[in-house]
């Protein structure tokens, strides 16, 4: 079953996504993606594949970071954090050995119902809309959402006072959720939690809202930052099991109560600052934690999510999207038709530059290049905000392909063409403007054309940096709502209704340029 | 009016003029013939800026541009030269170099209107009348590629005369023409030769060259093997390195 499903995705991915037969397959792809992944629902007794094998399967995403499971700074091959000494307790009362599944955070419920792994364990609250997917053991922490501010600041001590703030959120968390709910705050959102408190640092946000260890890891040792008010808005992470797994919840909630009773979690919590009162209430029985799951507030009535209650944020994404990427566009085509005319016709040392320039740029990754432009630079006392840099950092980095684009293109045009208009008098810059880019131009739209529509595509790296634009609305929604069906559909026919207008485009204006070609 | 001294040319390490004199006068027509690779091509592009040189000066009309060995070489003043001595001169070429994406019409009021600020009406009406009187009239919104190798290298003819030289260098105007189109171009250029225009071309046509000719050079491997008269280079030519070049011609 696998086997076939990564065929299927490869199949997908083969076709050049920018023709109509080509989306055709790739819809139909997805449909039989969609429903062979029902039956692919694991079926099987988990808890007794685990006992068989003598292997528990744990699906995490380390990239999440401190203190649930992460890279250990002193032997970065060694994953650390108190999640890592709970599930390797868990294991040794079911007698087995771990087996680690890293998985992005996003889609950890999916992979899990998709059956890569036995549990999900990584601070997954308990919500009302998971519960609909998945089933959760008891709780095995209480957390709460801390509000950190800078230590330098006094305007903020309560909850309240964040209203018209701008704030730090981790997506899909109640914290963002509670602020949302609040109406006037400003809420940036960050899908890794070193960023949020490294822009805290920096003044580009006034507050950080996240759950409490979380708080505590990166605010206790950096004297800059103080967390300030109570914990608000208490919750519980629970593990995450397949629906059919009920035998494995029972094994696990004994196990958990074990080590609630032997003061074994209490150890592990002690160890890592996390032991609190409220964790007290770990010992409290299921009831409670049924009336409290009610309680909460849901955003998700029982019937299915009507599609037009997401488009609204899609859309705002997609102006995002648009507006980025036309900018970057703008940036890229400027810059590289610099670089192309520096290292055809500048002197020695702005070929060099201009050489340099595309071969650092396309040598290394655009990720990169977004985390040094925007978390990189105020090292040195330069702070770009997110938009800026995020249009800085794509549209510097297609420059580099323009660059080689236009460059082709000019070499393209004959040198009788440049001979001809230098001896009827032209200055080498006229030459260049009137004879040599007007012909280059049509040479390079097909390329252009195919880097611009990659681009748009590629903006959506920018949500590294807090920016919410398309894809990651779509990845939002569709984690919180587990809907990634539907909203992948939909997301995919936005970019499509975005990159297909510029293919049209592209062909009509170089069937324009090219007229003057007997051959058209 | 083109004065050319001691001329050294190379091309990397390989060189093509060693010392090469050359007188044209006003409203002479200088045939250059030779085999190829002799460096017909390279003198006209060294006389018209288009190509450096590493030494010896080349003088059009008081206009001066020095090898780029020359002490007094100055990058101001040859930029300044090179204008001056392009504005005088009109080139042809082999090629015709037409812009492929301009008009005939555009082709030939593009060089006026910006580089000399011609008024575009003028310039256009200027270049109508050239066209008729290479009998292109009706081309006049056609675009290059619509037309025939004849009337493209007459459409560049008239595109080189549109800025009003007081010379024009011909680079084979009609090598790379099919036979049956090779009279109507060298017809335009015996219509300007009548008008008195100062004229060098580069040339296999040797009937032409006999006929049309004040003066005939014969390059060979970057060397002027022998220059005179029309009559004294073809009917009685002195050196053996000609005869046999035209023996080998003429037949
Ligand atoms: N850009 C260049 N680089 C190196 N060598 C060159 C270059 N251009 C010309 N040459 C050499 O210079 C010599 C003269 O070339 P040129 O084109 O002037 O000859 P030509 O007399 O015009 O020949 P043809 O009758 O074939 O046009 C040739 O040997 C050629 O190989
Ligand atoms: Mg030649």
């Amino acid at each position: 079953m696998r086997r076939f499903h990564d065929w299927l995705i490869f199949m997908a991915m083969q076709h050049n996504p920018f023709n109509i037969r080509s989306i055709v397959v790739l819809l139909v792809c997805l449909l039989v993606l969609y429903f062979s992944q029902i039956n692919a629902f694991a079926s099987r007794d988990t808890l007794e594949k685990i006992k068989n094998s003598g292997v528990i399967t744990w699906g995490f995403d380390a990239e999440g970071g401190a203190p649930y499971v992460y890279h250990d700074p002193a032997h970065p091959s060694k994953l650390i954090g108190f999640e890592v000494e709970l599930v390797e307790a868990i294991a040794r009362e079911l007698g087995v050995k771990v087996q680690y599944f890293q998985n992005a955070w996003d889609s950890v419920l999916l992979s899990l119902l998709r059956g890569d792994f036995d549990i999900a364990l990584n601070g997954i609250e308990i919500t009302p809309e998971r519960t609909q997917s998945v089933l959760f053991t008891r709780p095995y922490y209480v957390y709460a959402e801390q509000i950190v501010v800078r230590a330098s600041d006094n305007r903020i001590n309560h909850l309240e006072d964040l209203h018209g703030k701008k704030v730090g959120v981790l997506y899909n968390t109640v914290a963002k959720r509670m602020l949302e709910e609040m109406g006037d705050v400003v809420v940036s959102v960050y899908s890794g939690q070193v960023e949020p408190f490294k822009d805290l640092s920096l003044n580009r946000i006034d507050a950080v809202f996240v759950d409490l260890p979380i708080a505590a890891y990166y605010t206790l040792p950096n004297p800059q930052l103080r967390m300030v008010g109570n914990p608000v808005g208490e919750g519980y992470y629970g593990i995450a099991l397949r629906k059919e797994d009920s035998a494995l919840a029972e094994e696990l909630n004994k196990i958990i109560e074990k080590l609630l009773r032997t003061g074994e979690l209490k150890k592990i919590y002690r160890r890592w600052g996390l032991w609190n009162l409220s964790q007290e209430k770990l010992f409290l029985h299921e009831g409670l934690l049924q009336k409290y799951t009610e309680s909460l507030p849901s955003f998700s009535e029982k019937a299915p999510i009507a599609v037009t209650r997401f488009l609204p944020t899609l859309l705002k994404g997609t102006v995002v999207t648009i507006g980025i990427s036309l900018l970057s566009m703008i940036l890229a085509v400027v810059l590289g038709l610099i670089l192309a005319i520096m290292r055809l016709y500048g002197n020695a040392w702005m070929q060099k530059i201009s050489e340099a320039y595309v071969e650092i740029y396309r040598g290394t990754p655009l990720l990169i290049q977004l985390y040094i432009l925007y978390y990189g630079l105020p090292n040195v006392g330069i702070s770009l905000s997110a938009f800026a840099a995020a249009i800085l950092g794509l549209g510097m980095n297609y420059a580099a392909y323009e660059a080689e684009i236009y460059r082709a293109g000019i070499q393209a045009v004959p040198r009788g063409q440049t001979e001809a208009a230098l001896s009827l008098g032209m200055s080498g810059y006229m030459t260049l403007r009137r004879i040599i880019l007007p012909q280059a131009l049509h040479i390079t739209i097909p390329p252009m054309t195919n880097d611009f529509i990659a681009l748009f595509k590629d903006s959506s790296l920018v949500s590294v940096i807090a920016i919410t634009e398309l894809t990651k609305s779509y990845s939002m929604l569709a984690a919180a709502s587990m809907d990634f069906f539907k909203l992948g559909i939909i997301t995919a026919l936005l970019y499509f209704g975005m990159s297909y207008p510029l293919s049209l485009y592209a062909r009509r204006l170089e069937k324009r340029l090219r007229s003057y070609d007997r051959n058209l | 009016m083109i004065e050319i001294c001691n001329l050294f040319k190379a091309y990397g390490r390989q060189s093509l003029f060693r010392g090469l004199h050359l007188t044209i006068e006003k409203g002479s027509v200088t045939a250059m013939i030779g085999p190829s690779g002799s460096g017909k091509s390279t003198l006209l592009r060294c006389m018209n800026g288009l190509e450096t040189f590493q030494g010896g000066c080349i003088s059009v009309d008081g206009q001066k541009l020095y090898g780029i060995n020359e002490r007094a070489y100055h990058k101001k003043q040859k930029s300044l030269a090179v204008k001056n001595i392009r504005r005088k001169m009109g080139m042809v070429f082999q090629q015709f170099n037409l812009f492929p994406h301009m008009t005939v019409l555009h082709n030939i009021t593009a060089a006026p209107v910006s580089v000399l600020g011609i008024d575009p009406s003028e310039a256009e009406s200027d270049a109508l009348s050239l066209l008729r009187k290479i009998h292109l009239g009706e081309k006049a919104q056609k675009y290059p590629g619509q037309l025939s190798g004849g009337e493209q290298q007459r459409v560049a003819i008239a595109r080189a005369l549109a800025m009003r030289p007081e010379a024009m260098l011909f680079d084979e105007p009609t090598s790379s023409l099919d036979p049956e189109m090779v009279e109507e171009v060298l017809l335009v250029v015996r219509g300007l030769v009548l008008e008195g225009m100062t004229t060098v071309i580069a040339t296999h046509e040797m009937g032409f060259a006999r006929d049309v000719s004040t003066q005939v050079v014969f390059l060979e491997k970057g060397e002027i093997v022998e220059q005179g008269s029309p009559k004294e280079i073809f009917f009685n030519p002195k050196n053996d390195r000609t005869k046999a070049f035209l023996s080998r011609f003429m037949k």
